[in-house]
């Protein structure tokens, strides 16, 4: 385990759309990160899925790098960031958001497949990172930020939050 | 510079209750996702956007201070957020360009 005290710093930021997707067949959700000019809208049959586009929104990923000793932790899991305002008590992130109370806010850290047939999440060292990070640059005496995998959340697709997305800045009507 | 000071020297008007705090920089953007990577703490945030996303965005990178520009209001349930989250929002009628050379002019860059 590495002794440093990280000092950790965006990397590798870039901008592209965050496309979701929805299963016709079992109502599964999925989501990728686009750097095409124009997020693909097609729909294509994945074994047993049946892909349609639901929304595409531009956003931005990074990654972190530790300013002293140089660890690179790639976020590439980490499709978007949700501020939780969940109060289910059946929830664990709901109850975290009521422990955590008027001084901390709970973001929820969402990956590609929220629905975890995959069995898999955001990497607990993008949690750790990502906690460090937004801590780190915190001013306000007493502020804090908590980042949790949305594997935590009991049903992700339902729980009440606000996505940090640039919803609608490229839809037409 | 003090966010009090911002506020008399620019005219901005207080949308909720907020705690002094000191000033360091400004960010001027209307895309929650450029804030999160570009803004940094204790930034006052010039923006068109009223929405909660703006907010959720604007709390992870505890910027000091949110103006919204030409006059634009954001809805009751966001200025809630924001004062849940304390961050202390304010508008103006001036434009971005205009309000950004007023604080160009206080010296806040």
């Amino acid at each position: 385990m590495s002794a440093c005290v990280h000092r950790w710093s965006m990397a590798g930021i870039r901008s592209g759309y965050l496309v979701i997707e929805g299963c016709h067949h079992c109502g599964g959700r999925c989501s990728f990160f686009s750097t095409e000019p124009t997020p693909p809208i097609d729909e294509y049959r994945q074994g047993d899925h049946f892909w349609g586009h639901l929304g595409s929104y531009q956003a931005v990923r990074f990654d972190l790098t530790c300013d002293l000793c140089a660890m690179h932790v790639d976020l590439g899991d980490v499709m978007g960031l949700m501020l939780s305002t969940c109060e289910d008590s059946g929830c664990e992130v709901g109850r975290l958001v009521r422990r955590a109370g008027r001084s901390g806010s709970v973001y929820v850290a969402l990956c590609a497949d929220t629905t975890h047939v995959s069995k898999t999440c955001i990497s607990e060292a993008g949690i750790l990172a990502l906690n460090q990070y937004f801590n780190q640059r915190i001013r306000a005496p007493g502020k804090r930020i908590i980042v949790v995998p949305c594997r935590m959340c009991s049903r992700v697709d339902n729980c009440r939050g606000i996505v940090i997305a640039d919803a609608g800045l490229t839809d037409f009507y | 510079m003090k966010i009090s000071e911002v506020a008399n020297s620019t005219g901005v008007q207080a949308l909720n209750e907020w705690e002094e705090s000191e000033i360091n920089g400004v960010y001027i953007s209307d895309m929650v996702s450029d804030i999160i990577t570009g803004a940094k703490a204790g930034n006052i945030l010039i923006t068109l956007q009223t929405h909660k996303s703006l907010i959720a965005a604007a709390n992870l990178v505890d910027v000091g201070m949110v103006v919204f520009v030409r006059g634009k209001k954001p809805a009751d349930d966001v200025v809630e957020l924001a004062t849940k989250a304390c961050i202390p929002l304010f508008y103006t009628e001036a434009d971005t360009w205009k309000f950004a050379m007023k604080l160009a002019e206080l010296g806040i860059r």
